[in-house]
């Protein structure tokens, strides 16, 4: 008998031994919990039906202790070793996370730059992926012949997108050289000087976009650059709210952005105080401060239920930092248990500052505030102060913060800002945002004059930081050169935004780092089938006599879409976004399938690291703590995403 | 909006003289319905077309495929790339293993979701809501949290290299999400008939057999459609288990195909391998579509 066979034969009698294994587990938990009802004093009728009950339900349960309990606690247990399979395990307290988290080492690095993929495919994949998904099911919600032929059609990819071969067929049309897809593409850009201009547009916005996320993600020091960035955003949302009265859904909107923004900070910030070695009390400071000004914020708007939340974030996080110190630390790290009690006394002390009258709750708030920011500066040296600090005010005056370098490692140590630097100025938004919202309660006028003054800066921060990102690179690349030193990721960044592509260049699609990405996220738009069902079905549901109301008062096509096809589907756009980003952290099949060795690292989601790591190399460990991170990233997402659903409109 | 037909009808206007036949025929075409046909068949096309080459490369030549073309389909279509195929011991093998494995998920898998589903629907018994909230929270934790434990209780009961790993776990209903769909769907049996069986001095179990199952073909034919499908493309499961050739699934027969070091890359071989893979998922895919759309589109919106 050949051993295939002989497998599936082993495999049967497992099964009927599986089979039998579950009737008689059924059984012993139905009367186990007969047993419980009885002891508890329930009537015979109702034992019995408890006995049923429980009979019917026991597959599941055991199969929940079995393969999902017993599971998740061994794993939990796992990541705070060094386990690796045939060898002894030895405990290794918070080393894994601190590695991961804190981007240490070569694994550490590759988890950093898997957790940018992954956030690739959420913030460039999931919307991409709904519009396609939407405008296929509004070409489909028309009543016309053969509607249903083009229904299967379009779900079709769906069912195959799961499995190798559809993939395998679109490595295939995607070939570098001679591929399907690039002929295609030359021969259409060859035919017409309009469509090769727009082909090399094409070429060029890709790689320019994607270099300079590349350049994010690899966390090479990237300059001025990260100071652009949050001050873009703070930009672009103060322009839209200075002009014209400030309606509550604007406030709503800047209360919204402020608050998203601010939890995120302190989500980051905590899982790195968390980790830090030493414990750095300055992160833990900071997430005092900005959860004492998130309540202080809900308190004054009269929020209850949101001033309890952001008031229980310090002392939790106190109360567990203070146990991690205790149980794993060692004496440096006792030392520390100070900063936390006061993270946790920052609250408190702001409800006494709450009980006061409510004006002047926000002057001893913006008071306790600068106080702690004052604590912070003076705690933390390297942290806030000196250069880094000075770099705003220089900004500010459209100086340039950076002096004609002469060498690599001055950009790489001057400029080498560490990532809570860059997040003070995600704090600043949040801050001017929240403050906003708030003061337009009463002083309209002041507000919008502080509006206006605010975006004067962070215009000046943005244009500064993005002057000096390129002067930053330019010199990055003239040292580079002269030098002769290899700067791969540099040498990608300025190919893609000095040159543009002469007429024979083709995107190299899955063997090039700036395409990869790209042509995954085509895929799955190509196979956005099941979202395109639910948005179909929502559709149906959107009740004619609306659209003929608005008709009626005259609104066209777009008004109609934006007065009442999107507020009516929005419970499915939800559905579909939670799934959507879910999915976008665990894509796993597409990347196995369409790496190549040179674009594995990019490509990797932070799924494909997990495998990697637990089932290539073997480390239990440190594979047990990534899927705990992932875990609690997606439970928090989730979270946030049901928390932030006000948008989502639901029929009483 | 009416149909093509229907609308020709009412734009008729009543008329004093008979046009032309030209006429006639453009008044007769709607012509939003024309761009909406152009659009939705220039989607099917974008929809449909790496079947279509896959399916037309499965018919090339090694040299024709290893240069860049445009042709959908060879002058002379090679059908020994399939017979190759068919005869290679372990392309029998890998499929043969793959419906092996399939077969006994299924069974197992379908049976006891319907079990368990029963009792969150049919059954009253005190610690059913919290039971039930408990399994509807397990659709919020992340399959990776359990894979890296999952395996070293593999690894430890052995059974790294076996089929077990695969098959098993489903004879303990997994799928929080597929038991919800069969839950819904016997929630809405009419009770008088559990009541009129009990009655008749059945039990729980009888009833289960005689009177929900029959009634619950729909669902029952749902979710398994979703598990076949699910199941013949998983690729992840079989990946990090079998680990041995002999017992390697068509997923990971694919996908091994295309890593071997060759030069000129097979793509010939690659596509036939693809589309013999493919052929059980279409056709199940076409008899059972009205399954697939109420199956999502149920978890979906009542979820």
């Amino acid at each position: 008998m050949d051993v295939s066979s002989q497998a599936r034969w082993e495999n049967l009698l497992w099964a009927a031994g599986t089979a039998i294994f579950i009737v008689v587990g059924s059984i012993l938990v139905g009367c186990a919990a007969k047993r419980v009802a009885r002891w508890r004093g329930l009537s015979a009728s109702e034992q019995r039906k408890v006995y049923w009950g429980f009979l019917f339900a026991a597959p599941w349960i055991i199969g929940f202790v079995i393969f999902v309990l017993g599971p998740a606690l061994a794993s939990l247990y796992y990541s705070f070793t060094d386990y690796k399979l045939g060898k002894p395990m030895t405990w290794a307290g918070l080393d894994n996370y601190r590695e991961l988290l804190l981007g240490q080492g070569a694994q550490g690095r590759r988890f950093s730059q898997a957790m940018f993929n992954s956030f690739y495919y959420m913030a460039v994949g999931v919307p991409l992926q709904i519009v396609t998904a939407l405008g296929m099911a509004m070409l489909l919600n028309n009543q016309m012949r053969g509607i249903r032929i083009f229904r299967l059609i379009f779900y079709l990819p769906v069912i195959l997108a799961g499995g190798p071969a559809a993939l395998l067929a679109w490595r295939y049309m995607f070939a570098g050289n001679g591929g399907f897809v690039n002929v295609t593409l030359q021969n259409i850009a060859g035919s017409f000087f309009l469509f090769d201009w727009i082909y090399r547009a094409f070429i060029f916005t890709v790689e320019a976009i994607n270099s300079l996320y590349a350049g994010i993600a690899e966390g090479s020091p990237i300059g001025p650059f990260k100071y652009a960035v949050p001050a873009l955003i703070g930009a672009l949302m103060l322009l839209s709210l200075v002009r014209g009265e400030w309606t509550p859904s604007k406030r709503a909107r800047a209360w919204l952005v402020a608050e998203l923004v601010g939890a995120t900070l302190i989500i980051l910030l905590a899982a790195r105080a968390l980790v830090a070695d030493p414990l750095d009390p300055g992160l833990l400071l900071g997430i005092g401060a900005l959860a004492a000004l998130g309540a202080l914020l809900a308190d004054y708007r009269g929020e209850n239920r949101r001033y309890r939340l952001w008031t229980l974030i310090p002392p939790l996080l106190a109360a567990l930092t203070l146990a991690a110190v205790f149980v794993l630390g060692g004496e440096t790290e006792r030392s520390l248990y100070i900063p936390a009690l006061l993270a946790a006394a920052a609250p408190v002390a702001l409800v006494l500052v709450a009980r006061a009258p409510a004006h002047r709750r926000f002057i001893l708030g913006g008071g306790a505030a600068l106080l702690i920011g004052f604590i912070i500066l003076r705690l933390i040296p390297g942290q806030l102060d000196g250069g880094r600090l000075s770099i705003l005010p220089q900004y500010l005056t459209l100086q340039s913060a950076i002096v004609q370098p002469d060498n690599l490692d001055y950009l790489k140590t001057e400029f080498a800002a560490t990532t809570p630097a860059a997040l003070w100025l995600y704090g600043l938004v949040a801050l001017v945002l929240g403050g906003l919202a708030v003061a337009n309660n009463r002083y309209p006028r002041a507000a919008r004059t502080v509006a206006l003054v605010a975006l004067a800066a962070f215009s000046l921060f943005a244009v500064s930081a993005i002057v000096d990102g390129v002067r930053y690179f330019q010199a990055y690349d003239q040292i580079a050169q002269a030098t002769g030193q290899p700067n791969y990721h540099f040498s990608q960044f300025r190919t893609a935004t000095a040159t543009w592509p002469d007429k024979n260049r083709v995107p190299l699609w899955m063997t090039n780092e700036l395409w990869a990405k790209p042509s995954l996220i085509l895929i799955t738009m190509w196979s956005s089938g099941a979202g395109m069902l639910i948005f179909l079905a929502a559709l149906k549901g959107v009740p004619r006599t609306f659209y003929e109301a608005a008709e009626v008062d005259g609104a066209n096509r777009w008004q109609k879409f934006w007065k009442i096809t999107l507020p009516m589907i929005s419970p499915a756009m939800f559905y579909n976004i939670v799934i959507g980003i879910i999915a976008a952290l665990q894509t796993f099949d597409t990347i196995y399938i369409l790496r190549t060795p040179q674009t594995e690292d990019d490509l990797a989601s932070a799924a494909f690291f997990l495998f990697n790591r637990t089932f290539r190399q073997l480390e239990i460990g440190q594979g047990a703590a990534v899927s705990w991170i992932l875990a609690v990233i997606i439970v928090l997402l989730t979270v946030l995403q049901f928390r932030y659903n006000k948008w989502v409109y639901y029929e009483a | 909006m009416a149909t093509v037909s229907g609308n020709a009808q009412l734009s008729a206007p009543p008329q004093v003289a008979q046009p032309n036949l030209f006429l006639r025929f453009v008044r007769a075409v709607d012509a939003r319905a024309l761009i909406l046909y152009a659009i939705l068949l220039a989607a099917s096309l974008f929809f449909l077309f790496p079947m279509a080459w896959m399916a037309g490369t499965s018919l090339k030549t090694v040299e024709e495929v290893g240069q860049p073309q445009l042709n959908l389909l060879p002058a002379n279509p090679q059908w020994n790339n399939y017979a190759k195929l068919l005869q290679e011991d372990t392309f029998y093998r890998a499929y043969t293993n793959s419906v092996f494995v399939v077969s006994v998920v299924l069974v197992g898998t379908v049976t006891s979701i319907a079990l368990v589903a029963y009792a969150f629907s049919r059954l009253e018994w005190k610690g059913r809501g919290v039971v039930f909230a408990l399994m509807m929270g397990t659709l919020m934790l992340p399959a990776q949290a359990t894979l890296v434990p999952q395996y070293v209780l593999f690894h430890n009961l052995g059974w790294i290299r076996t089929f077990n790993p695969i098959t098993i776990p489903g004879f303990f209903a997994g799928g929080a999400a597929l038991i919800f769909l069969v839950r819904q769907f016997m929630l809405s049996i009419p009770r008088e008939l559990d009541e009129a069986a009990m009655i008749d001095g059945a039990n729980p179990l009888q009833i289960w057999w005689y009177v929900i199952m029959p009634l619950s073909r729909p669902a029952i034919a749902t979710i398994t459609v979703f598990l076949f499908v699910g199941q013949w493309n998983n690729l992840i499961n079989p990946l990090i288990y079998l680990q041995r050739a002999e017992l390697f699934t068509m997923p990971i027969y694919v996908a091994q195909k295309n890593n071997l070091q060759e030069s000129p890359i097979p793509w010939q071989d690659i596509m036939a391998a693809s589309v013999l893979f493919i052929i059980p998922v279409l056709v199940i895919f076409i008899l059972t579509q009205r399954y697939f759309v109420e199956g999502i589109t149920m978890t979906g919106t009542k979820g």
